[in-house]
């Protein structure tokens, strides 16, 4: 059990830099270490939220050579967050996995840009906000969406 | 543990707050950044080859697929355009015999009915062809038949709308032929195996010589005179027989026969002039 957790957290930070280019859409990408972190912290508690939050932010900044530390930081806190909120929503309702995950990018990224702000980060807020936070944010909510479908959809047909 | 989850949070802030401080730019050479990139790099080389690896395998499976993908429609356009390709030769090669068709029956001084050969017996007993011109087209028994090549054969059959023509190779067709050279009277007849003879008197094989040309005589009024009927192959000089016999290479290739003159009226000319295999 372990063993599988800790290769989807692998593979999942591995996915961002193979898998998000493929997904591509103009600009934008899905942030799938999130996904999967909003992912686990909803099923599996603000633990392991919050560290497969900091495992796939850590192998994000390792691989984008950016400042180490920063994705980790912000994802641990985005997992270990949705992991405490799960106990107030009914997470098993796809509106609301959907919606929490659009809610969950904007405040990952908002909590990104500010720590950078720490390091003089050059870009300004509101341009970040309309052209990589927002449509990144969408994005994460459609692939969520159809994560959450092909989920249900395999486990209806488990249960056949 | 009520915070352990607490503590957790607290721990992985602290390192991560940690890790970004050691990167904060001037720091000396040997300073906390180097530190960090000690790990970081050989995780890095590792993370960038495993996420090689999968672009690798993604990018050579969506290659794969896209190759099968364009292989697939380049073979449907090949096989279409090979099925194009050869309905354009067909048209071509029907064209070009219509023409060549159309200009004999314009030369010609006698009246003709074209038709289209909508049957073949190919068998060893009867050989011939069927048309689809009969009694309405004012088609009669014993009507000649041609192509721009030479004599075909003759219809012994007269169905309301089709007709069916005896061919130059039937073992039971006789033809009246001349040596078009030397005028040797003979018959021109159709043998068992598929060939063509002619029976001419042997009087010193009456001249008759390999690549002669053999054309109709006229005699008994049914096929006009000059019509081309084959070219002399072999001379078989039966010194001691009634007869001679010469094989011949016919005119015409009976088996690609597609469309043909009827001659539906008579002409006392040597027709010869108007063949171009003359």
């Amino acid at each position: 059990m372990r063993l599988t957790l800790a290769l989807m957290i692998f593979g999942g930070g591995i996915a961002q830099s193979s898998l998000a280019p493929v997904l591509q859409v103009g600009p934008v990408t899905p942030d799938i270490p999130l996904i999967l972190t909003a992912f686990l912290g909803l099923r599996k508690g603000p633990e392991v939220g919050c560290l497969s939050g900091f495992a796939t932010g850590l192998i994000q900044d390792v691989a984008s050579g950016t400042f180490v530390g920063a994705q980790a930081l912000t994802k641990a806190l985005a997992g270990f967050g949705v992991g405490l909120l799960r106990g107030w929503f009914s997470v098993e309702n796809p509106v609301v996995q959907v919606a929490g995950l659009v809610l969950l990018t904007l405040a990952e990224g908002i909590l990104r840009f500010a720590l950078l702000q720490l390091f003089h980060f050059p870009a300004e807020f509101a341009e970040m906000m309309l052209y990589v936070i927002l449509p990144q944010a969408l994005y994460n909510g459609f692939i969520g969406s159809a994560v959450t479908l092909a989920l249900d959809w395999a486990r209806a047909r488990r249960s056949l | 543990m009520p915070y352990r989850k607490y503590v957790l949070l607290v721990s992985v802030l602290v390192v991560s707050l940690l890790l970004l401080t050691l990167q904060i730019p001037g720091q000396a050479a040997w300073g906390p950044g180097e530190f960090v990139s000690w790990f970081t790099i050989p995780a890095q080389v590792l993370v960038t080859k495993a996420h090689r690896s999968a672009l690798g395998l993604w990018s050579t499976y969506r290659s794969w697929q896209e190759l099968r993908a364009e292989n697939r429609a380049l073979h449907t356009e090949a096989e279409r355009l090979r099925v194009e390709s050869l309905q354009a030769a067909e048209i071509r090669e029907e064209n070009s015999r219509l023409r060549r068709l159309l200009a004999l029956k314009e030369r010609l001084p006698l009246e003709t009915l074209s038709g289209e050969v909508i049957g073949k017996e190919w068998g060893g007993w009867v050989r011939s062809l069927t048309v689809n011109r009969g009694r309405n087209d004012g088609v009669g028994r014993l009507t000649a038949v041609i192509v721009p090549g030479g004599l075909v054969g003759r219809v012994v059959t007269v169905r309301a709308n089709a007709a069916v023509i005896q061919l130059l190779n039937d073992p039971a067709s006789s033809v009246g032929a001349v040596v078009q050279r030397t005028r040797a009277q003979g018959l021109v007849e159709g043998a068992p195996g598929g060939g063509v003879r002619f029976k001419f008197l042997a009087r010193a094989s009456a001249g008759v010589q390999v690549g002669d040309l053999i054309v109709t005589s006229g005699v008994g009024g049914l096929f006009p005179r000059g019509l081309p009927v084959g070219r002399v192959s072999a001379v078989e000089d039966r010194v001691s027989g009634l007869f001679g016999y010469a094989g011949l290479a016919p005119v015409v290739d009976f088996s690609r026969v597609e469309e043909v003159l009827l001659l539906v009226s008579q002409s006392a000319a040597d027709l010869g002039a108007h063949f171009a295999s003359r």
